[in-house]
């Protein structure tokens, strides 16, 4: 179980993220949604350890993170960023191999051909890193991420993914959120940052809104992703149809102009 | 399986590639104790070497003497000094994330030369610093160099973190200003110690003895090593910060010992043979375009190549105008910036 209970972030005086309290379950893909802003890549940065919280407990698997070494954190969580630069001519095999410094000296190949095919980079992998397309270079990154918890352990171990789908086309935006439900079943707790609420509302588990800092609601997406709780949220109105023909939602908002229309004849 | 194939052609190409630069290496000292104001044979140099007698002409005592006093450590000098430079460069690029860094970003070369000039220029009518002669210009660029280089480091960190871009301002920052004040020490110079001092920046492997070589390698041994040991955490840098830190690098500890080594055997190089530039920048940069940007292989393949400029560009130096001799600093830069540009026009032109 990853952990968190009431971490506190400020900048400045303003609080950031605000008293949270999280638990990510191996085995759930867990999804933060909430208004630009509102602190999201924040709490991820928090939970992955990169900024330390002025206040609260994070643990990992019962381990408080601070008192994690690097190298050992890594073994049991893996993070996606937003974006990545690459300042040298690294070749896309290579950078899929970096994923797995912390498990030993020697990348495991076999790792390293499936999580390629998995994310459909592996004909890219003797291309150089900077010659690839923003989408491209995503997979690429997921790939590495990926293969920094591929291989099997007894540990219960943890994925967060910052916006996975920001640069992707729509087939490919499904394909990763599908590798990311797959992963569920190597005893992964999966949290991502999503933009896309009909996204969260396919894949996840669970979902947890947030509001200047603070949770306004987490839980599954029937008690979450309600119209009136995602106007409130992102003050804008949303509509949340039922869909037809699957089980599942269609959420849906309007523009701008046709908005004001409504509320004029209403 | 074809990808056990890969890697191990992969591992096999880097061996074959610092194989391929240590025998050039090897070669150029032959070649290098050779030439020379008073040149001894090749077969000469080869028994002197390996001790085996080639041809019917054997080695004199003299030939001896030249080749084992004079040459000799002036050879390895220029190569200990060379492959310090560029693996020092590599690893500050790879650290900075900035192909353009050279080891003078951090302030080593600017404190060295502010506190060489001061000696040079001050230093004979101090009497205790007059005593020290030759040693004290060494001992005092030293000293300048790490404390400059402290001050950057201190200027740019926070409760233990690092700030890189901080670091970079903080360099360059710190160079304007020791750069002003070697302006106002030359101000109050005479002639004599004004062109001390500028053959002092512009390099010098000359008045090598085995007493340099061994500080030089007794210094540089320690921090050479452990800087070629951080091969993986600047290949995870070069995705980002907090990237390397998400796959488990102590990223600080990977600063201390990048930015603590680099300045330990740039100082030492510097203080022994002034300011040559140009092979910390171009030699990593050169390897990178060469064979891609795995520092497995770019940090042991810097440490050779700079070895390999530098003992060329100083047997140049004492060749081409023999009996006198040139300014290193000025060949690696002639020969190095056309080779340079040659090499981007070339590298350009591949790709479009």
């Amino acid at each position: 179980m990853l952990q968190a209970s009431n971490i506190h972030f400020c900048i400045q005086q303003r609080p950031i993220v605000n008293t949270a309290e999280i638990s990510i379950a191996p085995g759930k893909l867990t999804t933060i949604i909430g208004p630009n802003g509102a602190g999201k890549s924040t709490l991820l940065k928090i939970l992955a350890g990169d900024i330390v919280c002025q206040q609260g407990v994070i643990s990992y698997n019962g381990q408080d993170l601070k008192n994690l070494k690097a190298r050992d954190l890594a073994k049991i969580r893996a993070v996606m960023p937003q974006h990545s630069q690459l300042s040298f001519p690294f070749q896309v095999r290579e950078v899929v191999e970096l994923g797995m410094i912390a498990l030993g000296d020697r990348a495991d190949q076999s790792i390293v051909q499936e999580v390629m095919e998995e994310t459909q980079t592996w004909q890219f992998r003797d291309k150089l890193y900077s010659q690839l397309s923003g989408g491209e270079k995503q997979r690429v990154q997921l790939s590495r991420v990926l293969a920094q918890i591929w291989g099997e352990s007894s540990n219960p171990r943890y994925l967060l993914l910052d916006e996975p789908t920001s640069s992707l086309d729509i087939a490919h935006q499904h394909q990763v959120l599908h590798i990311a439900s797959r992963l569920k079943h190597k005893n992964i707790g999966i949290l991502a940052v999503l933009h896309d609420l009909n996204m969260a509302a396919a894949y996840s588990d669970q979902v947890i809104m947030l509001k200047n800092g603070r949770i306004y609601q987490s839980g599954s997406v029937e008690e979450t992703l309600t119209s009136e709780k995602l106007h409130h949220v992102y003050d804008y109105p949303i509509q949340v149809f039922d869909h037809q023909g699957y089980h599942g939602k269609h959420i849906q908002s309007l523009p701008l102009h046709q908005n004001s229309a409504i509320v004029k004849t209403a | 399986m074809p990808s056990l194939v890969t890697i191990s052609t992969a591992s096999q190409k880097r061996s074959l590639t610092l194989v391929g630069l240590g025998g050039i290496l090897v070669f150029l000292l032959a070649i290098s104790l050779s030439l020379g104001a008073f040149p001894i044979s090749i077969g000469k140099v080869f028994q002197f070497l390996m001790g085996v007698q080639l041809g019917n002409e054997a080695l004199t005592i003299q030939e001896h003497n030249v080749l084992l006093q004079i040459r000799l450590p002036r050879i390895v000098m220029a190569m200990l000094v060379g492959g310090s430079l560029s693996l020092a460069g590599a690893a500050l690029q790879g650290l900075f994330r900035n192909p353009l860094v050279e080891p003078g970003l951090i302030g080593v070369s600017s404190g060295s030369a502010l506190f060489a000039v001061v000696y040079i220029v001050f230093g004979s009518s101090v009497a205790w610093l007059a005593w020290m002669g030759k040693v004290g210009l060494a001992l005092f660029a030293f000293v300048g160099g790490l404390v400059n280089t402290a001050l950057v480091y201190k200027l740019s960190s926070k409760a233990g973190k690092t700030d890189i871009s901080l670091l970079i301002l903080a360099g360059v920052a710190l160079n304007a200003l020791a750069g002003a004040l070697i302006g106002l020490a030359i101000f109050y110079a005479d002639d004599a110690a004004l062109r001390n001092f500028t053959f002092w920046s512009l390099g010098d492997v000359g008045g090598a003895n085995w007493h340099k070589v061994l500080i030089l390698a007794l210094i540089s041994v320690l921090p050479v090593g452990l800087i070629l040991g951080q091969y993986q955490a600047l290949n995870a840098l070069a995705i980002g910060e907090s990237e390397a830190f998400h796959m488990g690098i102590n990223v600080q500890q990977t600063k201390l010992v990048v930015l603590i080594g680099s300045a330990l055997i740039v100082g030492t190089a510097v203080a022994f043979t002034g300011t040559i530039g140009f092979v910390g920048l171009v030699i990593p940069h050169l390897l990178r375009i060469l064979f891609g940007a795995d520092h497995r292989l770019v940090l042991p393949a810097s440490w050779l190549a700079g070895a390999i400029l530098l003992t060329i560009a100083d047997t140049l130096a004492r060749t081409m105008v023999a009996p006198s001799e040139m300014p290193i600093g000025i060949i690696t830069a002639i020969i190095g910036a056309p080779f340079f540009i040659w090499l981007l026009l070339s590298i350009k032109q591949i790709r479009s």
